[in-house]
Formats: C-alpha cells, structure tokens, sequence
C-alpha cells in the first residue's frame, strides 16, 4: 500500500557516448549535439549531451518498477528538462509519493519524479501519476 | 510558471534544456507560420522487436519483458520514443532547438509487434521574451483507434523568434 512520503526505488544509469549512440539509433534521433564531438565542442554545451528522453527513461522505469503495468495503463508524467547530462555521467531517477487518493477501488498515486546527476545538480524534475489497481 | 523559469534559466546561465532532434537534411520549415491545430506528422509505425530490443539495449531497462510479438508489452517511453520519430522527420526540428519539457499519458499496453498510428498536432506556437515555443501535441493510436499514450513536446525554436 503507498503512503505519502514513501520513496520509490531509484534507478541509477551510467550515461555513456556508447549509449547515447545507441539511443540515437533506436530513436531516430541523430542531432549532431549528441553525437559529433567536434559539432557539440562548438556549442554551448561545449560536449556531447544525452537525450532528454533517453535520461527520461529511468523515470519510466522507476514508475514501471514501482507500479507494473497499472503505469503502462494509466502512467502520466510532465518533466521539465532542467540541465544537461553528459557522458560519463551518472543519472539517478528518484521520486516520492506526495498524495494517495481516496477514491475506490482504485487510487491514484501522484509521485514527484526526476533525475539527478551525480554532482547532486537535478537535471529533470516533474510529477507522475498513475492509477492503481485494487487487486482484491 | 514553467516558462518563466526556462526562460530565467535561459537568459541567466548556459541554455540548461535538452537539445532535440536536428535532422542535417531537415526541410526548411517556417515555424513562425505553424497554426495550432494544424498537422505536422501522421504516421504508421510497427513497434517490432529488433526496434524495441535496439531500444531497450540503448536505455537499459530492466522492466523491459523479453518475448516475441504479442507475449511482451513495449517500454512505454519505447512508444513515445517511436511516436516522437516523426516529428523529428517531417517537421525538420532544427539543431539548435531546445527541448524544454513533455508530458507524457499511457492509456494502455503496447504489444510488441503492434502497429500504431502516430499523429501530431501543434498544440501552440508563441514567442515570448524573443524565442519562439512550439507545443506539438502527440496522439499514438493503436489499430482499433484506440489512444494508447498522448503528450505534449515543449520545444524552443532557435534563431529569430519571428
């Protein structure tokens, strides 16, 4: 049973350039600012930067770790990407029940969700919901 | 509320949003002319399972089942990843934009192997304080039109704000 104030299991990811590659190939999303070391030196980032969706997975993650399918079913999330995630990075998704629902049978749990760099700089903060099945 | 601090954000310190996209073949596209409601993809995609496995491999998701068309459920964010594909392509997201937020809902799970039609929608376009920001709104169907997952991509446009 959730409470508020309960943690939810955090999720730790090591951001590689082997793994943003990848991310880029499976999304279709090729921008140089990820990918070409020279292109991102000359931006403002001055390095190569993760995807924000690909970081954002270890929320998905989290909340799919946490509440199993009831998140594919009635998952919903809002994030604000705050900061940039390099490679080399480590990025941890963390969230926190804020507010259980009263309503039966089922309850809608509203978590605040985001991920932090291993500098403790948070690099995506947001809220997530999902409704919870009464499995009795 | 949101916008203020990306925008604080932005004129305080280095450009702290995630850069999207940025086709190097992107079609020219005049964002400033982008109405909302208007279409700007509709797409039919096939969550198969080398795509899932490539993105599952690539984001390392230990929630991920394994399993063969209709045994396994695709990572929800695998969905949105795929939906968003098309955006990327045909509305030719130049470099420089910033992705500043997203939401995202999920009405139900996706099997692997299912085929979904994607289609999205410029749910706003505005300037403010000289950058353009264009909400594209994101509706990903399955084959008996049902919503499996919506969301909204919050980017800021590069250059003149028009």
């Amino acid at each position: 049973m959730w409470e508020a104030g309960a943690a939810l299991r955090s999720v730790e990811k090591s951001i590689t350039q082997e793994r943003v590659d990848d991310y880029a190939e499976a999304s279709g999303d090729f921008n140089p600012i990820h990918l070409d070391h020279d292109f991102a030196a000359e931006t403002r980032f001055g390095r190569t930067i993760a995807h924000g969706m690909l970081v954002a997975a270890a929320i998905s993650e989290m909340m799919t770790s946490s509440f199993g399918l009831d998140w594919h079913r009635s998952g919903r999330m809002k994030l604000r990407f705050k900061a940039p995630v390099f490679p080399g990075d480590t990025a941890t998704a963390f969230g926190e029940v804020k507010a259980v629902s009263d309503a039966e049978p089922d309850r809608e749990v509203v978590c605040t969700v985001g991920v932090r760099r291993q500098t403790g700089e948070e690099a995506i903060s947001g809220e997530a919901r999902v409704t919870v099945r009464n499995e009795s | 509320m949101i916008w203020a601090a990306v925008r604080l954000i932005g004129l305080c310190g280095p450009p702290y949003n995630f850069v999207v996209s940025g086709s190097l073949n992107a079609m020219t596209v005049d964002y400033s002319t982008l109405a909302a409601g208007q279409e700007v993809s509709n797409r039919l995609i096939r969550v198969d399972g080398g795509t899932v496995s490539k993105y599952v491999g690539a984001v390392g998701d230990a929630t991920a089942q394994p399993g063969g068309p209709g045994e396994a459920k695709a990572p929800p964010m695998a969905v949105a990843a795929l939906g968003l594909r098309g955006v990327l392509d045909d509305l030719g997201i130049p470099s420089g934009a910033l992705h500043a937020g997203q939401e995202l809902s999920f009405s139900g799970p996706v099997d692997v192997g299912a085929s979904l039609r994607c289609r999205a929608t410029v749910a706003r376009n505005s300037v403010r304080r000289g950058s353009r920001f264009v909400d594209i709104a994101l509706s990903v169907l399955d084959d008996e039109e049902m919503e499996v997952m919506s969301g909204t991509t919050t980017l800021i446009m590069p250059g003149e704000a028009g």
